[in-house]
């Protein structure tokens, strides 16, 4: 008797919780019918148990009927597109990871082992991760189509006349755009998540001698900046999906924006984003000294540039969602 | 040969799928729990798989066609399926159009053969 308990488990828990409960009781009295009808009154063995639960079949396939649809994180519209974007997310990893450890070993090339190690290193963790976001890029993208599915299924009077028009040049989007941003961002990202160290101010002495990094290395704040670029593939998702500017086109971007708004406000005004000893360095690297009128240029352009920095950021994410508005309007 | 009868099961697999549906409305002016309903289809020559079947009646019920109660009066309490007034209307319209369906497959079919014949 216990194996019946543990099918009905197997099949219920796949389901949807609130149906749980009064599918498990209907299975059970379903599965003793079976078992009386089989048994005729003799006395009920393991054997017969097994049999009726046979002939239920497996209980996976018993609980997808249940279910009724087949559920799918990213379905077969589109499909195609995401197996193209995931290539070429994945190509690029690869090529900005191979290109950051030909650089490591042009600059370093005493210690070749160690950079082949931290290239095999960031490879393992680093395709994952490419493929975690573009793949969540899509089911949202999924997610958000799957509604409109839906709403095409309702429109059930349909006539030829209530066909979208083609939309005009204005409003659809090439796909080479938001396949060059994807790419774009995902360069970026490997760039600042591997090699954060490179990016600053090279200084050479004769020979290659180090690097004054613009960023604090020991904060959070690179790992925010990642999270900016990755709601930026997010959005360049959307767009390919879509594939032209429609409202809810602009209203998704506009609130992918928004979030990375936020993200950028509270890395900016997070504890030493930007590497302290900035200034410090450059003088001791030789580059200036202090008391000198270009100290005093670079130093005030260093303290400003946060806050500029925060204005073109802004200025461009409003920008990006006033733009979708536009495209919108001109096709009206 | 063992080709041709894989096809064969797949094809009547789609065809049996349309129809029991119509098999199970049709068996529901009485009110039927799940396996009382195996038996009876299976006594009149339509054998479905109570794996199918029992996800068919609830599918049925959320659509509206079927009311379903528990009934906890006897010894082993049990669900009991019946037609609602939707199901009742719906079925009656399914085997005005299953007629219709009967009727035009049978006289293609009958074109074709005598067509044959005629060759012959």
């Amino acid at each position: 008797m216990e194996m019946i308990e543990r099918y009905i488990y197997a099949v219920t828990q796949k389901l949807p919780p609130e149906q749980r409960q009064d599918i498990a009781e209907e299975l059970r009295s379903l599965i003793e019918d079976m078992l009386e009808e089989r048994t005729e009154g003799r006395k009920i063995t393991d054997i017969d148990v097994e049999q009726v639960l046979i002939e239920l079949g497996n209980p996976r396939h018993l609980a997808q009927k249940y279910r009724g649809t087949k559920k799918y994180l990213i379905g077969p519209e589109i499909y195609d597109s995401y197996m193209m974007v995931l290539k070429i997310v994945l190509i690029s990893v690869a090529a900005a990871l191979s290109i950051g450890f030909i650089i490591q070993i042009i600059m370093d090339p005493i210690s070749i082992l160690d950079h082949f190690v931290e290239f095999i290193v960031s490879f393992v963790t680093a395709i994952p991760t490419a493929f975690g976001w573009t793949t969540f890029g899509f089911a949202i993208g999924e997610y958000a189509g799957g509604f409109n599915s839906k709403n095409l299924q309702i429109d059930k009077e349909w006539n030829p006349s209530k066909l979208a028009p083609i939309p005009d040049e204005k409003r659809q989007i090439k796909r080479y755009e938001p396949i060059a941003g994807i790419v774009f961002y995902t360069l970026l990202i490997m760039v600042l998540a591997i090699s954060n160290e490179y990016f600053g101010i090279w200084v050479y002495d004769d020979e290659f001698s180090g690097v004054i990094p613009f960023l604090n290395e020991e904060t959070y704040g690179t790992y925010l900046f990642i999270l900016i670029l990755g709601f930026g593939i997010i959005k360049e998702c959307l767009k390919l999906v879509y594939g032209k500017w429609t409202f809810k086109l602009v209203i998704f971007t506009a609130l992918t924006n928004l979030v990375s708004l936020i993200a950028v406000v509270i890395m900016i005004n997070g504890p030493e984003f930007w590497n302290p000893e900035f200034m410090l360095q450059l003088t001791q690297a030789g580059l200036l000294s202090e008391g000198s009128e270009t100290y005093e240029t670079v130093s005030r352009i260093w303290e400003q540039s946060t806050f500029w920095i925060v204005i073109v950021l802004v200025i461009g994410l409003i920008w990006d969602a006033i733009d979708g508005f536009i495209k919108i309007r001109k096709s009206k | 040969m063992s080709d041709a009868n894989e096809q064969i099961d797949k094809l009547m697999q789609e065809l049996r799928r349309g129809t029991i549906t119509i098999g199970v409305l049709s068996q529901l002016s009485e009110p039927q729990y799940g396996y009382s309903l195996v038996s009876l289809l299976g006594e009149k020559g339509v054998d479905v798989e109570p794996g199918t079947l029992y996800p068919l009646l609830r599918r049925l019920e959320k659509q509206g066609l079927l009311d379903s109660k528990w009934d906890t009066k006897e010894a082993r309490p049990r669900k009991y399926y019946l037609l609602s007034s939707t199901g009742k209307e719906v079925y009656e319209q399914l085997c005005v159009e299953w007629r219709d369906i009967v009727s035009s497959l049978n006289h293609l079919i009958d074109e074709k053969g005598g067509k044959g014949n005629g060759d012959d």
